[in-house]
């Protein structure tokens, strides 16, 4: 009976045991990865900001900017490209809104970011975008990957089109959370018009060509990203936009466009955090808790087999050792 | 013997249950029917 119980906790010693690292280099890189229908909306503050008045063309410093950012999982898209592609792929369709403080449309700005579902590495494919402009992302944007390193990574900028390093600075504490803080600055750079902006008649395409007057962009943008989900908990960004010469500043070198630092409203920074804490257990149960308590669990049901095993064994517990020990020698 | 009979069976069934859970995945969900917003929206709750 105590043999038959020792092999049955052999089996699921040996089971537990076996699930640890299977849980943890073969299921969790399958099992984690972004779902495809996720929706996410985010609004972000300048308090105060400068910005153009399109009407006199002069930069007015305003109480309040606003952004407000959607990420939509396309679900059916994501399904037509993982056809070709062969693996997860999820697709998010997103809006930049940037609202001023008359509650009127500053600027509009579409994309398509089409990336693994697991790594978040860029998936090329047709309607990737950004304002309508074909794009080829390099790196990441938005979200960092599940267990996030300790490195720089390449971060796509949509203003610029073109992806740029974004610095890991080391370790910070955010609202209790110990959080990778990264740092990626921008120089002044010539950029494109946004198509949609606040003047009606205008084509924002010929802008530039119809007057010589040009865009220039420049920003400071930090993250504060939980290492276990990549995502992250805070954003905030110093930005600045001119418009540099041409006819349409009347004989100015240049005119501020927007300026201002971009914080998360502090909503969106409660909601998220208690998001990231939630999704975080999910992936540390996979990478951390389910193995390590399989491991535990299965050596110490090996020790109960093993001593099981070792106490069926001994010598005179058994009828048969009884039976057989020799009688003394002369008598 | 019987242990490494044991053992097999332990280390198959913990194979099975892995290959069965990825296999499976996590569902695709759907598009969410919610647009891509054009207005600040109130607080959060």
């Amino acid at each position: 009976m105590r043999r038959k119980a020792s092999l049955v906790l052999l089996a699921f010693a040996v089971f537990l045991v076996a699930l640890a690292p299977l849980l943890r280099w073969y299921a969790f890189p399958r099992l984690a990865k972004i779902p495809a229908g996720q929706y996410q909306e985010m609004v972000l503050e300048a308090k105060p900001a400068t910005l153009l008045e399109y009407s006199s063309m002069k930069a007015k410093e305003v109480e309040k900017v606003t952004i407000v950012q959607t990420l939509k999982g396309n679900v059916e898209e994501s399904e037509k490209i993982e056809r070709s592609a062969g693996r997860d792929v999820v697709v998010w369709d997103s809006l930049s809104y940037v609202q001023g403080p008359d509650g009127k449309m500053v600027s509009a700005i579409p994309e398509r970011y089409i990336f693994d579902a697991h790594s978040q590495a860029p998936v090329h494919a047709t309607g990737e975008m950004v304002d309508g402009d074909r794009v080829r992302r390099e790196g990441i944007e938005f979200k960092w990957p599940f267990l996030t390193e300790k490195r720089d990574y390449e971060y796509f900028d949509a203003q610029t089109r073109t992806s740029a390093p974004i610095h890991y600075k080391g370790e910070r504490t955010f609202r209790g959370m110990d959080v990778y803080y990264f740092e990626q600055t921008i120089p002044w750079t010539k950029v494109k018009y946004p198509k949609k902006m606040p003047m009606p008649g205008i084509d924002a395409t010929k802008l530039e060509q119809q007057t010589g007057t040009t865009r220039w962009y420049t920003t400071r943008r930090m993250f504060w990203v939980d290492p276990v989900t990549g995502a992250p908990v805070n954003g905030e960004e110093i930005h600045q936009e001119e418009l540099r010469g041409g006819s349409l500043l009347g004989g100015r070198d240049k005119v501020t466009a927007f300026a201002g630092h971009v914080k998360m409203r502090e909503d969106y920074i409660d909601s998220t955090v208690e998001l990231v804490r939630t999704n975080r257990v999910a992936v540390l149960m996979l990478t951390s808790y389910l193995p390590w308590g399989f491991l535990l669990l299965g050596g110490s049901l090996f020790a109960l087999a093993l001593y099981l095993e070792a106490r069926d064994r001994r010598p005179g517990d058994s009828a048969e050792n009884t039976t057989l020990r020799p009688e003394p020698v002369g008598t | 013997m019987r242990a490494l009979v044991a053992a097999a069976i332990g280390l198959a069934a913990a194979l099975a249950l892995v290959l069965t859970v990825t296999a499976v995945g996590a569902p695709q969900g759907e598009t969410s029917p919610k647009p891509l917003l054009t207005t600040v929206p109130g607080p959060k709750k």
